[in-house]
Parts: structure tokens; sequence; C-alpha cells
């Protein structure tokens, strides 16, 4: 196999006492999505920085495109998208997308073409001439979306790319990141929205308080993960429901959302035990299927926490 | 480099697109315009004739002599030049002054009105007056500072005369003897003569000190809070992985540098047209060339326009860079103060120097200051205007420059690898130690 793009080994970084990625090493290798999962807090930014050579790890190392020279050297290779997004407000869109160009090293004819063809790619053609802070703020993402990319680069990394936009605009921007992907670059982004991940990257790493707890292809995350898991929608009675799912010899873990939840069997536990035993309370349902564990399930599971959500107490999730 | 020229082309490109970079520029050579053109206009009514009425209650007849003195006096020196006093005697004693006088300046004050039968001024001489020196004026005037010492200067004169002739000293040989000395003072420099007057000199010195001193804390302000911008909205972590620290600050630095600079130009420019075409221009507006010479901004040799400029770009990237490091430690404007303070504090010590300087341009204090980097790009400009700075100190004290703004960038750029990434804290002085040796 070709050596990665992105190559971390055994990186720590501390911030005054507080160990912010521990250990941790990923292989990011050429060509596809690779998704770092993980709640806030878990290290995703700080991990991306490290790569970026924004920050210097404490132990450990990182190699880009299998040099130790630093993302500046290459940085007309890179694109980044960090998750403080921040452009100078006074600047005109295109003046700054050119600026950003020229700062990757092209040159501000070229710069201009390219700025030119994105903002019109993202439809935002009739503000090229407007203050960068007469911009919406999902405007001004995409703009600087736009400046990630303009030169063309072989590896992208984003930082939380979708956070704060719509549906619509985050969308477009999906489109484009599996664009990039399909076209044989490679694309690195941090998330913690699991949906998102599972239907979009090729390989994921979740990492939890600054260490990896799972990594690989999506799907062999999954059969790993191994076990039967059953998702249910309901249409009525949900509360004839309850003491079925609190029943230890059925279910080994439920993932509750209201109007619906996704189980795990308890070992040696049949799906259509359970299936019976619901008919059986006369509870009203609208979908029953046998499925795959999904990422949001195992990163419970795995990591003891809702991803989107604070920390929970112990016990509750579980 | 052809990023560093971009980062300094987009300092330079948004910070002359700026308003109050249009307007600054523009404000004060129209500022400077009126400086020469308003005194003009104001003084136009100062070489008026005044109408002067002289009581003389001396008893002695002081008013006749007083007052021909006092029609002597002319505008200028020049041959037919307007009398500055048209003047009336009117007799009284010590009965009748009281009345006399209050008749008088009843109808003082209206002469401006073009009555005939008003008056600026009433002089009155008492008995006394001869003996003590004490005599009083009324007028409409009277808060001018330069028409009383004219007419003190005037009346003293007249006041010798009558008390020299009165011992006995020929008439003629008092006038001769009373002639003023009439000084003209022009700068030599390196036994050649400049043709600058003295007063010209310190004009150009404390113009340049002023210059320097407020581009020096204007822009240097601006690139320290440019840096705190960059920040505050987080575009620094897009840049830092583009360019390098170094890239960065000297881009910035070097940018508003220019834009400053550009500033300096069309001021210093149109100082210089002004210079020496102020008196077409005051004529063009209809002041006499005569009023508006005393106020004209002198014109600037062209050795003293070079070593200025180059001091000034010195000393502007060397302040430039201590800023931005300032900018790179901390996070807010308000946090900025108490660091910038000290570099503030040069400044005022390197511009304050002037005017010690002006009085003293080759001793100790102004040669030593010319070789501390800080302080010279407010000394030696002056120096260089007013004595000749001897050719092999200048080239000691601008190489001394250049090493103290290496010395400085070099610093500033440790600094700044670290601190523009560290948000929310300060840092410590042992903190900022590490980041200088790291």
């Amino acid at each position: 196999m070709t050596s990665p793009s992105v190559s971390v080994e055994s990186v720590t970084k501390r911030f005054s006492g507080h160990t912010a990625v521990n250990k941790l090493s990923l292989d990011v290798y050429p060509g596809g999505i690779f998704g770092l999962l993980g709640p806030n807090g878990a290290g995703k930014s700080t991990t991306i920085r490290l790569i970026m050579g924004i920050l210097e790890p404490d132990q450990g190392k990182v190699s880009l495109f299998g040099s130790s020279d630093g993302s500046r050297k290459l940085s007309a290779r890179i694109g980044y998208l960090p998750e403080e997004r921040g452009l100078y407000k006074k600047m005109k869109v295109l003046d700054h997308l050119i600026f950003l160009g020229e700062t990757k090293g092209i040159s501000r004819g070229d710069a201009r073409r390219r700025a030119l063809a994105w903002l019109e790619r993202l439809g935002i053609a009739d503000w090229a001439l407007k203050k960068v802070e007469d911009l919406s703020k999902g405007m001004q993402q995409k703009v600087q979306f736009a400046g990630a990319l303009l030169h063309d680069p072989d590896l992208v990394i984003l930082d939380e790319p979708f956070s704060g936009l719509d549906p619509v605009n985050a969308q477009v921007m999906k489109d484009i990141v599996v664009g990039i992907a399909k076209a044989g670059r490679t694309v690195l982004f941090s998330t913690h929205v699991m949906e998102q991940a599972e239907r979009m990257c090729d390989r994921i790493a979740i990492i939890a308080r600054g260490e990896t707890v799972v990594s690989g292809t999506v799907a062999q995350v999954k059969a790993d993960f191994g076990g039967r898991h059953v998702a249910l929608g309901f249409s009525h009675d949900r509360e004839r429901a309850t003491a079925i799912l609190a029943d230890p010899r059925l279910i080994a873990r439920v993932d509750d959302y209201g109007a619906s939840a996704e189980l795990k069997m308890a070992d040696g536990a049949d799906p259509e035990q359970l299936l019976a035993a619901l008919v059986r309370e006369g509870v009203g349902l609208r979908r029953f299927e046998v499925v795959e564990p999904s990422l949001q399930a195992i990163f419970i599971t795995k990591v003891g926490a809702d991803p989107a959500a604070i920390p929970l107490p112990a016990g509750v999730a579980a | 480099m052809k990023k560093i020229f971009a980062v300094i082309r987009r300092e330079f490109v948004e910070r002359v697109r700026t308003k109050a970079f249009v307007i600054s520029t523009v404000l004060l050579p129209v500022f400077m315009v009126l400086m020469v053109l308003l005194p003009g206009l104001m003084m136009s009514g100062g070489d008026r004739t005044r109408n002067v009425a002289v009581v003389d209650a001396s008893g002695s007849g002081l008013g006749q002599p007083v007052g021909k003195v006092l029609e002597a006096a002319t505008f200028g020196d020049a041959e037919g030049a307007k009398p500055r006093y048209r003047v009336q005697v009117f007799p009284a004693d010590a009965a009748s002054l009281a009345q006399v006088r209050d008749g008088l300046i009843a109808k003082t004050g209206f002469a401006k009105g073009r009555q005939h039968d008003g008056w600026d001024g009433v002089l009155v001489l008492a008995d006394n007056t001869l003996a003590s020196g004490k005599l009083t004026y009324y007028g409409d005037n009277v808060t001018s500072p330069e028409s009383m010492s004219r007419l003190r200067r005037d009346v003293s004169e007249a006041l010798a005369g009558v008390r020299l002739a009165k011992s006995g000293v020929d008439q003629a040989l008092v006038s001769k003897a009373m002639a003023p000395a009439d000084l003209d003072t022009t700068k030599v420099s390196d036994g050649k003569l400049t043709g600058q007057s003295g007063k010209a000199s310190f004009m150009i010195a404390y113009f340049m000190g002023f210059v320097l001193y407020l581009a020096t804390l204007i822009y240097g302000q601006q690139t320290m809070t440019s840096v705190i911008e960059e920040k505050t909205s987080r575009i620094m972590e897009v840049l830092t992985s583009s360019l390098t620290p170094f890239q960065m600050l000297l881009g910035k630095v070097l940018g508003v540098g220019l834009a400053g600079l550009t500033q300096m130009a069309i001021w210093v420019g149109s100082a210089f047209v002004l210079g020496s075409q102020g008196a077409r221009l005051a004529g063009a507006f209809g002041v006499s060339a005569e009023a508006a010479r005393s106020f004209a901004i002198p014109g600037i040799a062209p050795s003293l326009l070079v070593v200025f400029l180059l001091y000034f770009a010195l000393g502007f990237l060397l302040y430039g860079a201590l800023y931005a490091a300032i900018g790179a430690m901390c996070n807010t404007i308000q946090e900025t103060q108490q660091y910038a303070i000290f570099v503030t504090m040069f400044v005022l010590v390197g511009f304050f120097a002037v005017f010690a300087l002006i009085k003293d341009p080759t001793g100790t204090l102004g040669v030593t200051m010319s070789y501390i980097p800080f302080f010279s790009p407010f000394t030696m400009p002056v120096r260089w205007s007013m004595t000749s700075v001897p050719l092999l100190q200048l080239c000691v004290s601008l190489a001394l420059m250049v090493l103290a703004l290496l010395a400085c960038v070099w610093l500033a750029a440790r600094i700044y690898r670290t601190g523009i990434l560290m948000y929310g804290k300060k840092p410590s002085w042992g903190e900022l130690w590490r980041w200088i040796r790291a």
C-alpha cells in the first residue's frame, strides 16, 4: 500500500495539566473520506491542529505525504478549514479568496479565475464584490470553504465542516466533499454527527478523551462490534413496551429515541421472541427491522456517552 | 517571497482603501494650506494705520516728541511703507485730564467702522510719565501682544529721546544712537551657506519630529490592532497553515509601513510644494505675500529629505515589529496597553528629546541619542537639519539602526510564532522568555 497521506504516530498533547490527546495514532490513506468522530471535547480539533502543525506535539510524530516537513512547506497540497472560522471582515469576498489563493502559492490571475468559479459553484457569485461582513454566516462559511479548496489540494482537512449550516447548504457542501473524494483526492473531516459520518465515510476513527476507541472501515467497525440489532418504530401504545425493553434476558441495551429505538439483543435472545412479546402486549409497531448496528449505537457503547451531548452520568446510557 | 508580497499588498491595499486613511491624508495638506492662508487673512487688518489720540497731561510738552516718534513708525523698512499710527495730540492739565480722556475713550473702538472721529486707542501721558516711564494706553487692540510690544518699544524710544535731549544730547545723535540692531540669521552647514534661516531650521526640525512621532504612534498601534483583529477573527489559523510567522510579521509591518510612508510622502510633498509656492498661493487668494511669508512652511533640503525618509522607514519598521509582537502576546486591545506603554515611552522620550536637541544639537545628549536605535529616528534628522553631522556618525547610527531592526524583527517573530495562536491566557514574563528561546 502507498504511504499514508496523514500519519499520526502515538502523539500526545497536554495543555497545562490536562491531556487533550493521549498517545493517539491514526493513518489516513490516499483517496476516500476519513471521518474523525468523537464527542465534544474528545480532542478532534486538537488532533487536526497537530496534523496541521499549528500545535506541536509534546510526544510522538506527525507526517504528511510520508514527509515530516510540516504542513506549511506542503501547504500547496493541503486545504484546511479550521473549526473556528475566520475571515477578514472588511475585505471584499473576491479579494479575500484571491489573497487566500496567493498564500497557497497560486498566481493572482489564476487565483481570481478559480475564486470566481468557486463563487459561481456555491451560488454566491453576486456577492463577489461585497464585504465579508455583509454576508450571512452560512455564506461566510461557504467563502471559507472555497478558500480552503481554491488551490485544488490533494489532501483536504475539514474541522466540523457542516456545523452551523442549514440542510440545503449542508447538502451542497456534502456533494462537494464527495466530489473531491471521487476525484481521487483525500478528505479528512471531523464531526460529532454520526449519521453523517456513517453515510459519507469510507474509514473512521472514533476518539474519546484523547484516545482512539475504534478505527477502520465503517463495515469493519460494524462487523467487529457484532451482536444482533433491531430498529423499532412505534405507532401507538409506546408505554406498553417499557417492561419488555427493560427485560435483560431479551435486551442487552436500548437506545431510546421516544418514537423509535435501537436495541441490541441479549446473547441467546431471538428477535422473533421480542416481536412476539411486543405484539402480545399490543404495542403498535410502525417498524421492526433486524439491522446492522449504527455508528451511533457503537459509539454509545464504546464511549459510554451520547456523542452529541455532554457526558451523561454513568449508567443512564448503558 | 511571493507570499510576503501577497501579505504586503493586502495590508497596504486594505489600509489605503479605508475612509479614515483617505480623509486623514487629504486633511493635513488642507490644514497646511490654511496655516499659510489663515494668518495672512486674519492679519490683513493688522497692517492698518491706527488712529491714536495722545492726551498730553505731562505739563512738559511730552506729547509732541512722542507723537513724532509714533508717526515715524512704519510697517516694514521699505521706502514709502505705510505708517503704523496716525497721531493727534490733545493737550490737557491735571484738572481736565479725566474729562478729555473719557471723551476720547467714548469714541474709541469705532475707527474700524471708518468713522472719521473714531479712535483705535488713547495714550495718556501723565505728569510723572517722563520720570517714571508710567503711562496708560486705552485701546481695542490691547489683547494683541504684538501690537502692544510694538507700541511699548515705540513709546520707550520717544521717552528715551526726550530724556537724552533734556540732558543736552543732540537730537540727531539720539536718533542715530537709537537705531535698532537688525539680526538676520542664516544656517551654515559644512562651511556652506544653506540659505535657510535659523527659524526655518527650527520649523523643519520640529515638523519632522512631530510627523515621525505621530506616524509611529498611529501606525505602530495600527499594526498592533491588526494583529489582535487577526487573532480575534481567528483568520490566523488559516494563515498560519500556509505562511510562516516571519512572513506574516514582515508582510504586515511592511504593508502598514508602506501605507504610512505613502501618507507621509503626500504630507511632506505637499509641505514641500507649499514651502516653495506658498507666496504665490497666498497671492492667488488675495493675501499679501508679506503676511503669508512669516507663516510659510520652509522648504526642505533634498539631503535632509533623504535622511528623514531613511530614518522614518527604519524607525517605523523597528517600532512596528515591537508593536506587532505585543499584539501577538495579547488577546484584546485593552490588554495590549500595559505592554504597549513601554514602547510608547520610547517614542515619547525620542520625541521630547527633540526639544532639548533644538537648543544644543551638537551636545553629548544629542550625539548619544543618535546612536541609540530607538531614539535615533527622532534625533538624527533633527540634528541633520540644524547642524552638520559628520558622515561617520550618520553611517554608524544607520548601521546600529539596521542591526537593531533585524534583532527586533527576529525577536518579534519568535514571540509571534507562539503568541498568535494563544487565545485566552496572557503570557507571564517567564513564559514570554520561553517563547523567545523555543
